[in-house]
């Protein structure tokens, strides 16, 4: 009974370790081939066109609208919280720091990976179970080279792209707040902005974009690879691979915040 | 469909894909079936997914083409005579078309077109 128990565990662990080593070993591959111009083919190139258009393009409208209500109320918050500990001195540097380092990256990431995420999880899932990924494999088709580098190249172009974006949504959004709160006009605002921004934010928002952007493709993929052989695993992969990626999101987050604080 | 077939050639021989795509057109024209490349595979009968299915074999590098059990993977199809000649009309490089099928539908092959072994 104990033996079973104590089997049971070192099953479980080894098995744990066994997929990390495995995940690591197709990011590895996934990251060599970037770098390899011959993946770059004419259908690869075809592909990542019509996955930027289909992540960051058709996404624009709701997009805009969900960063000016989203960013609005969270800048408006900021600002008014700013107000009541008297922190206006320091209200260049708060709503930078918020806007480009912290909510603009993450709040695109989440929606990213709530819209496409799930449809590549789901593409690559379906692929697989109905074998069309071993068809590929047949004709001598790179699964990676073809499939999986345009999904990951377009969600570091669109998470980067949208997030610059809501980032200057969200500054906009920011004046009319200050407008109010504080009677600020557009040149002070103007200014306020410019002293505060700093070559560092502009850096952890890229490499914050292009940190999430990888793992939301990249998961959602391996997710969708590791699906069994039935249309009934779909779901249960597309589930597993969504909290499998918000995990990663909030992994990536609280890994720049500590970085941040050194 | 044009899309499919173009692939192969877009990956092994590096075309453009306007110009892979014309070659697919081309070999779709031979057989009459120009106007399915732009068609999704719900779009298409068993039979134009099955000579897309050709066409792309044809794209690739390999001599021999292996094709399993015809009556199967076209629906309804009541003689293999009309498939064989539009084999013919798209086998332009003269590779070696291998018809695997059950003993049982051995008298749809009977004629010029096809050698049966047992």
């Amino acid at each position: 009974m104990i033996l079973k128990f104590f089997e049971h565990i070192g099953q479980k662990t080894t098995d744990f370790f066994l997929s990390i080593y495995e995940a690591m070993q197709f990011t590895a591959l996934c990251l060599i081939h970037m770098v390899q111009p011959k993946s770059y083919n004419p259908a690869m190139r075809m592909v990542l066109i019509k996955q930027i258009y289909f992540t960051a393009v058709g996404i624009i409208p709701l997009f805009i609208m969900m960063a000016f209500l989203f960013g609005s109320v969270i800048i408006g918050v900021v600002i008014a919280l700013a107000t009541q500990y008297n922190l206006q001195s320091q209200i260049g540097s708060i709503i930078v720091t918020f806007a480009l380092n912290e909510f603009s990256p993450f709040f695109t990431a989440l929606l990213i990976s709530l819209r496409s995420g799930t449809a590549v999880n789901t593409e690559i899932a379906v692929m697989n179970v109905n074998k069309e990924l071993n068809t590929l494999k047949e004709y001598k088709i790179d699964l990676i080279d073809y499939l999986f580098l345009p999904r990951i190249l377009s969600g570091i172009v669109s998470v980067t792209s949208l997030s610059i974006l809501f980032a200057i949504i969200m500054l906009g959004s920011g004046y009319i707040f200050t407008l109010f709160y504080m009677g600020m006009d557009l040149h002070t605002y103007q200014t306020l902005l410019a002293n505060a921004v700093g070559v560092d934010n502009l850096l952890i928002l890229l490499l914050k974009s292009v940190a999430f952007g990888f793992v939301t493709m990249l998961i959602p993929i391996y997710s969708g690879l590791k699906t069994a052989n039935a249309y009934t695993a779909i779901p249960i992969s597309v589930l597993n691979g969504m909290v499998k990626l918000f995990i990663a999101i909030f992994f990536i987050e609280v890994l720049s915040l500590v970085l941040q604080s050194l | 469909m044009l899309e499919n077939i173009a692939l192969i050639k877009e990956v092994h021989e590096l075309l453009p894909t306007q110009e892979a795509q014309a070659h697919g057109i081309e070999s779709l024209r031979l057989i009459d079936l120009e106007h399915i490349g732009l068609n999704r595979l719900n779009q298409c009968t068993s039979l134009e997914v099955f000579y897309v299915m050709v066409i792309r074999a044809m794209m690739a590098k390999e001599e021999v083409i292996f094709i399993v059990t015809p009556f199967f993977l076209i629906k309804k199809l009541a003689r293999i005579e009309p498939v064989l000649e539009k084999l013919v009309l798209l086998n332009k490089e003269q590779k070696n078309i291998i018809i695997l099928d059950n003993l049982t539908n051995q008298s749809h092959y009977k004629g010029d077109l096809c050698n049966i072994i047992k």
